[in-house]
């Protein structure tokens, strides 16, 4: 993943958690869970988003706030499903 | 509505209705009176694949689009909502079992749940906690490689007749959820009877006594039961549920329509008085509506867009509150004859009200919903300051 294409992911997901959120800026590192920014049923939207926008699947073994909890995260877990995938 | 099907749609449609038609609506206020859903009628209902219509075809269900999924919780519940309950469930447990299940759970139980040789049920609420599950009680406690399952769950539909149930609980602070055969050394099933509607739903309380569940049996991972397992259960039974209110909203429109052209007062026919006509030209909108709202959410599901959860839960919200004004209207239009079994209307607003409770509360679709709009008004105003 070229670091253009990385800036592009990190957009598309810290542009839908804004989307859906009512907070006025959001730091790609801001834990998004701890600081109760966001509710469960958030997580299950961030993880449907993700899955339709880059073509993967999130499975049992995914299955960890380090995967989820802020942009960074989020990010680096579909770099790391993209890789597999390919 | 129905210009928006596919050919391939509008006859799996036509199909369902023809099924309801012959085999549920002649028999369904029995059903409901005797508080039974049969056996040979369930083990029909399996062998149409009907209970295993939205599980992929390499597990042996039908693998319907969610639209098809819609079209036939629709036309089963314009038969009879106890029937829907339990597509409701069934779809509950496998496509839970589907997103979260480990590739051997997936193996062993999807492809009987997909051909009705099992019946699943889903095991969320408590004695002492509905909406809140967060406070669940149930407790789950390490020992080895196994957990110890303790607690008791209250209102679990089919868990008479179910095979399988999937549980929700606690390990401390961690949510945990598991499957849990009806044959565990430890699990005690109590049916519960006389419920206002979904008579035949066969609903029960469950007891666990120090169950031991294999760590095999958990469903995702330890923390994660109740924002991602439950949640997709839940998603699942509020399409059902959506399109079953929606189709018991044409059961009480279309009872209403043939009685109010039937009925005389007078030289009149109740279809001639101006505020009966207020009452059906109310229930016949709500349902175009309650259609359209349960197609676009389908639609959702099936295009796996990232407000499928708020199309559904609006879909939700408006079929079950749409359709306790169309039952409790539907009665009134009969006066005394819709206060009596005899009528359909009767069993129509028992059920009715019951849409409003299940897979989350109107009061609790609220809470979300109005967040939902709220943020999303906020953001625009802002937008624009």
């Amino acid at each position: 993943m070229t670091i253009e294409t990385k800036q592009a992911t990190k957009e598309i997901i810290r542009n839908f958690i804004l989307d859906s959120i009512n907070i006025p800026n959001l730091s790609d590192d801001d834990n998004l869970f701890e600081s109760g920014i966001v509710n469960s049923l958030f997580a299950v939207q961030l993880m449907t988003f993700i899955e339709k926008s880059f073509s993967i699947e999130v499975t049992m073994d995914d299955l960890s706030m380090d995967n989820f909890e802020s942009v960074n995260a989020t990010s680096s877990f579909v770099e790391r499903k993209q890789n597999h995938n390919q | 509505m129905i210009s928006l099907l596919t050919e391939n749609q509008k006859a799996h449609y036509e199909e369902f209705k023809e099924f309801i038609k012959a085999n549920v609506e002649p028999y369904a206020s029995k059903w409901d009176y005797n508080q039974e859903m049969p056996d040979d009628f369930i083990s029909l209902l399996a062998k149409s694949g009907y209970l295993g219509s939205n599980i992929p075809t390499e597990f042996g269900g039908k693998g319907w689009d969610f639209v098809t999924f819609g079209l036939l919780n629709e036309a089963v519940g314009r038969g009879i909502s106890s029937l829907t309950d339990l597509l409701t469930i069934q779809a509950m447990v496998s496509m839970t079992l589907l997103k979260w299940g480990s590739k051997e759970q997936k193996d062993r139980w999807l492809n009987p749940l997909a051909k009705g040789e099992i019946i699943g049920a889903f095991a969320l609420t408590e004695p002492n906690v509905g909406s809140a599950i967060q406070n669940l009680e149930t407790s789950f406690k390490k020992k080895g490689n196994n957990y110890i399952l303790n607690g008791r769950k209250r209102w679990t539909s089919y868990g008479e007749k179910a095979d399988l149930f999937l549980v929700f609980g606690k390990d401390e602070d961690k949510s945990m959820a598991c499957l849990l055969p009806k044959d565990s050394p430890g699990l005690e099933i109590s049916p519960i009877k006389n419920m206002m509607g979904f008579r035949a739903a066969h609903m029960a309380q469950l007891n666990f006594h120090d169950i031991e569940i294999p760590e095999s049996n958990i469903v995702g991972k330890p923390g994660f039961a109740l924002s991602h397992v439950a949640s997709i259960g839940l998603h699942y039974g509020r399409i059902s549920t959506s399109c079953s209110a929606s189709g018991l909203l044409r059961a009480c429109f279309e009872e209403s329509v043939i009685y109010s052209s039937q009925r005389k007062i007078g030289k009149k026919l109740v279809g001639d008085e101006g505020m009966i006509r207020t009452l059906i030209a109310r229930m016949g909108t709500d349902l175009h509506a309650a259609s359209l709202l349960c197609y676009s959410a389908c639609k959702a599901e099936d295009e796996h867009t990232s407000n499928v959860y708020e199309k559904v839960q609006m879909a939700k919200y408006f079929t079950s509150r749409a359709v306790v004004r169309a039952a409790s209207d539907a009665v009134q239009i009969q006066g005394a004859n819709g206060c009596h079994e005899s009528s359909p209307a009767a069993r129509y607003y028992r059920d009715s009200k019951i849409m409003e409770i299940i897979e989350g509360t109107t009061q609790i679709h609220e809470r979300m919903l109005g967040k939902t709009f709220v943020e999303k008004a906020a953001k625009l105003i802002k937008a624009k300051i």
